[in-house]
């Protein structure tokens, strides 16, 4: 058993709490899910349940359906409506409005036939097979784990959560898409001097160029609106990376004195109330800030007991996965896609996501049919807005082959540093053919 | 055409047309690559003459509209005979391309809707295109192949369409060219095309730029082949 009862009245109070039903007290609340009962009928053929609709899930349950609609597809999700990360940069900057990056999570289910449920998946046990929901459980054959990262502020504030609070609402992360976002944006128009810090995550996190990319664009911002302000960014990294000499020449040639390029600066204390951060750089001083925590998998892995250990067997914080089954080490009826795996050398990137997605709606409808799937690899294209008069783009796109005999996945990148105003043009097209493969 | 490669092609469309044209059934026919005969469209030139092999310059991206009115196809003089393939396809089907038309044997003719995520030219940038030899692209170094800047896919024009590298699940669609004398005719198209995803994903766009879906669906009777920088404003390369 994945997780054992007493677990699952604690995690099932948690995240009925987390739902909005503050007003019953956390017993009855777990009461009532112990007691739950199937949400939907038992379907004809075999059911995939799809745990989060952003860039992997939504494409998983698309695509699923193309494979075989005869297949029961439900997409789970806690959002009412997708609001994208990617081109969130550029909208962050003005280029864009809203409605580019947000779109409708109804459409796609009623065109391709999947059922799209509006919900907070709650608890998972994998020995029944039963995805938990506030509204009942649902049944699955095969289960698709795909919430995307959590933040990890215990890393900073060891379990402080006043101090996780105040810095979230504060200096909101903008990793995880949102109020966040629309706060991020808020804070950099209406910033009117200083210095701006952005801290990358160590380790590996959500989309590598991201930092950067909302570094040129938020310094874009200031100059446009002569606003005299400082971005300092900063990296536990030696360098910047993905696309360093680009992003380099960018901060260089176009925002001399406004973008301040800190490497090595690995955190050692945030102190958001006298906005003061420790590390092993220096300390900074912040005017304000874009204060990004370590990432971690959504928390439906931990609560499916799927994340992996390190040697001495303490959770390394990302999904334990097979990277060319995309399946649950521990579990073969479950898979794991998009950003929730760590280690391997797929980049967390919508793309990617998106990539994954399409390999893993093929194997398990080749496992519904009892057939075998020969190895596909995901690939990756990542554009990064750096200049915004005129709009230029850099990109690095990676394709992958497996070498049989090193039992290794090898990746092959192809990148353009020289940024161009035709590579941004190419930023809105590879945008909205991912919105149209997920949502038209 | 070599009469075999035709018969071959053929037997895969009496399939095709047994399925029905639902929405899963039309992604199920599309992925086994078939062969279609559309309607016979004569290429010509702008100013309404046949367009003869002569004109078509070698290595140079020129644009045409076929079998629909809103459908873009490229066609390229690859300077050389290019021999018929055998195509194969994820799904374990497979159909055999023509070749190189004329002559030579060295003109070629694709759909320009990238089998992706439906990339195209439109009159204001085209993101998918033809890299000479002598002008490979600057991301993949690699010349003489078709590459779309949406997601770099990259295909091999003088191999059917084959995708050499990025996320393309499918070869480009090819356009079957038919040669009477001096004249050059569009007459179907072999693979995989994406017309109907193309017409659904785009509607608003084509609703806008012809009028109406039904004017953007009109099969065309002939073809008006231009240079590719004489219809869009921006060749995008990457
Ligand atoms: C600023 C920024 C810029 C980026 N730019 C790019 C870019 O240009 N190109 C690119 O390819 N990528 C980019 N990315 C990365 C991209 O956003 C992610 O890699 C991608 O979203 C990962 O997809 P995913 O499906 O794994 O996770 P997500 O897209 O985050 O989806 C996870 C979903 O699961 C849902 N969920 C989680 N828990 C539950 C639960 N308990 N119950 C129900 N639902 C749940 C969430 O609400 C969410 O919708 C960018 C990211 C950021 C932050
Ligand atoms: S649309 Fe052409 S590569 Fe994606």
């Amino acid at each position: 058993m994945s997780i054992s009862r007493r677990d699952l009245f604690k995690v099932a109070g948690v995240g009925i709490l987390g739902a909005g039903l503050l007003s019953k007290p956390a017993f009855s609340a777990a009461e009532r899910v112990v007691k739950m009962s199937a949400m939907l009928p038992s379907p004809k053929g075999n059911r995939v349940v799809i745990c989060g609709g952003g860039w992997a899930g939504l494409t998983v349950a698309k695509y699923l359906k193309k494979e075989d609609p005869s297949i029961d597809v439900v997409l789970i999700e806690k959002r009412p409506n997708f609001f994208s990360c990617p081109i969130s940069n550029e909208w962050l900057a003005g280029f864009v409005d809203l409605d580019f990056i947000s779109h409708d999570y109804l459409q796609p289910a009623s065109k391709y036939g999947y059922k799209f449920i509006n919900t907070t998946v709650v608890a998972i046990e994998r020995d029944k097979r039963r995805v938990y929901t506030p509204h009942g459980y649902i049944e699955y054959d095969y289960l698709v784990l795909a919430p995307g990262i959590k933040y990890n502020y215990d890393a900073w504030f060891k379990g402080d959560k006043d101090m996780t609070r105040y810095t979230k609402y504060h200096y909101p992360a903008a990793f995880i898409p949102g109020s966040e976002h629309l706060a991020l944006k808020r804070k950099v128009w209406e910033f009117e001097g200083g210095d701006f810090v952005i801290t990358v995550p160590p380790g590996v996190y959500r989309c590598p160029p991201a930092p950067y990319e909302r570094a040129a664009m938020i310094a874009y911002v200031f100059k446009k609106n002569n606003v005299k302000g400082r971005v300092i960014i900063l990296d536990p990294k030696e360098d910047i990376a993905p696309k360093g000499p680009g992003f380099r020449a960018a901060y260089e040639q176009l925002y001399l004195g406004i973008v301040e390029y800190v490497p090595k600066a690995s955190i050692k204390e945030v102190d958001p109330v006298n906005k003061i951060i420790k590390t092993t750089a220096g300390d900074f001083k912040f005017t304000d800030a874009n204060l990004v925590p370590p990432h971690q998998a959504g928390e439906l892995v931990w609560m499916a007991d799927l994340i992996a250990k390190d040697k001495e067997g303490k959770p390394t914080g990302w999904a334990d996965q097979d990277p060319l089954t995309f399946q649950a080490k521990a579990d073969p009826r479950v898979f794991l896609v998009g950003d929730v795996v760590g280690g391997v050398p797929y980049p967390k990137s919508g793309h990617m996501a998106n990539s994954q997605g399409k390999i893993v709606a093929r194997i398990i409808a080749s496992r519904i049919k009892g057939k075998e799937h020969k190895l596909e690899l995901p690939d990756n294209t990542c554009y990064s807005m750096v200049n915004g008069n005129p709009q230029e783009a850099i990109v690095i796109s990676v394709t992958y082959k497996y070498d049989e005999k090193e039992k290794k996945i090898i990746p092959h990148p192809k990148v353009i540093n020289q940024r161009s105003e035709a590579l941004a043009k190419a930023t809105y097209e590879w945008a909205k053919g991912m919105y149209r493969d997920l949502f038209a | 055409m070599d009469r075999r490669v035709f018969i071959k092609a053929c037997s895969t469309l009496a399939v095709a047309s047994l399925v029905d044209a639902s929405i899963f059934s039309q992604t199920l026919a599309n992925t086994k690559g078939t062969l279609k005969r559309y309607t016979k469209a004569l290429l010509v030139k702008e100013d309404g003459s046949p367009l003869r092999e002569e004109d078509i310059k070698p290595h140079t991206q020129y644009i045409f509209f076929y079998p629909y009115a809103s459908t873009p196809c490229y066609l390229i003089n690859l300077d050389r005979e290019i021999k018929p393939v055998e195509l194969k396809l994820k799904d374990g089907g497979s159909y055999t391309w023509q070749g190189g038309a004329g002559k030579k044997r060295s003109l070629v003719a694709y759909s320009a809707i990238c089998p992706h995520q439906l990339s195209h030219p439109t009159k204001d940038y085209s993101f998918i295109n033809y890299y000479p030899p002598d002008k490979p692209s600057e991301t993949t170094k690699k010349g003489g192949i078709i590459q779309c800047c949406a997601h770099v896919s990259l295909f091999d024009p003088a191999e059917g369409g084959k995708v050499l590298d990025g996320p393309a699940e499918f070869p480009l669609a090819a356009i079957l060219l038919e040669t009477e004398g001096d004249k050059i005719y569009a007459v179907g198209t072999v693979g995989v095309d994406q017309f109907t995803q193309f017409f659904e994903n785009f509607k608003q766009d084509l609703i806008q730029q012809y009028g109406s879906l039904a004017n953007a669906k009109k099969m065309v009777e002939s073809c008006t082949v231009v240079e590719i920088k004489r219809y869009t404003k921006e060749v995008i390369h990457c």
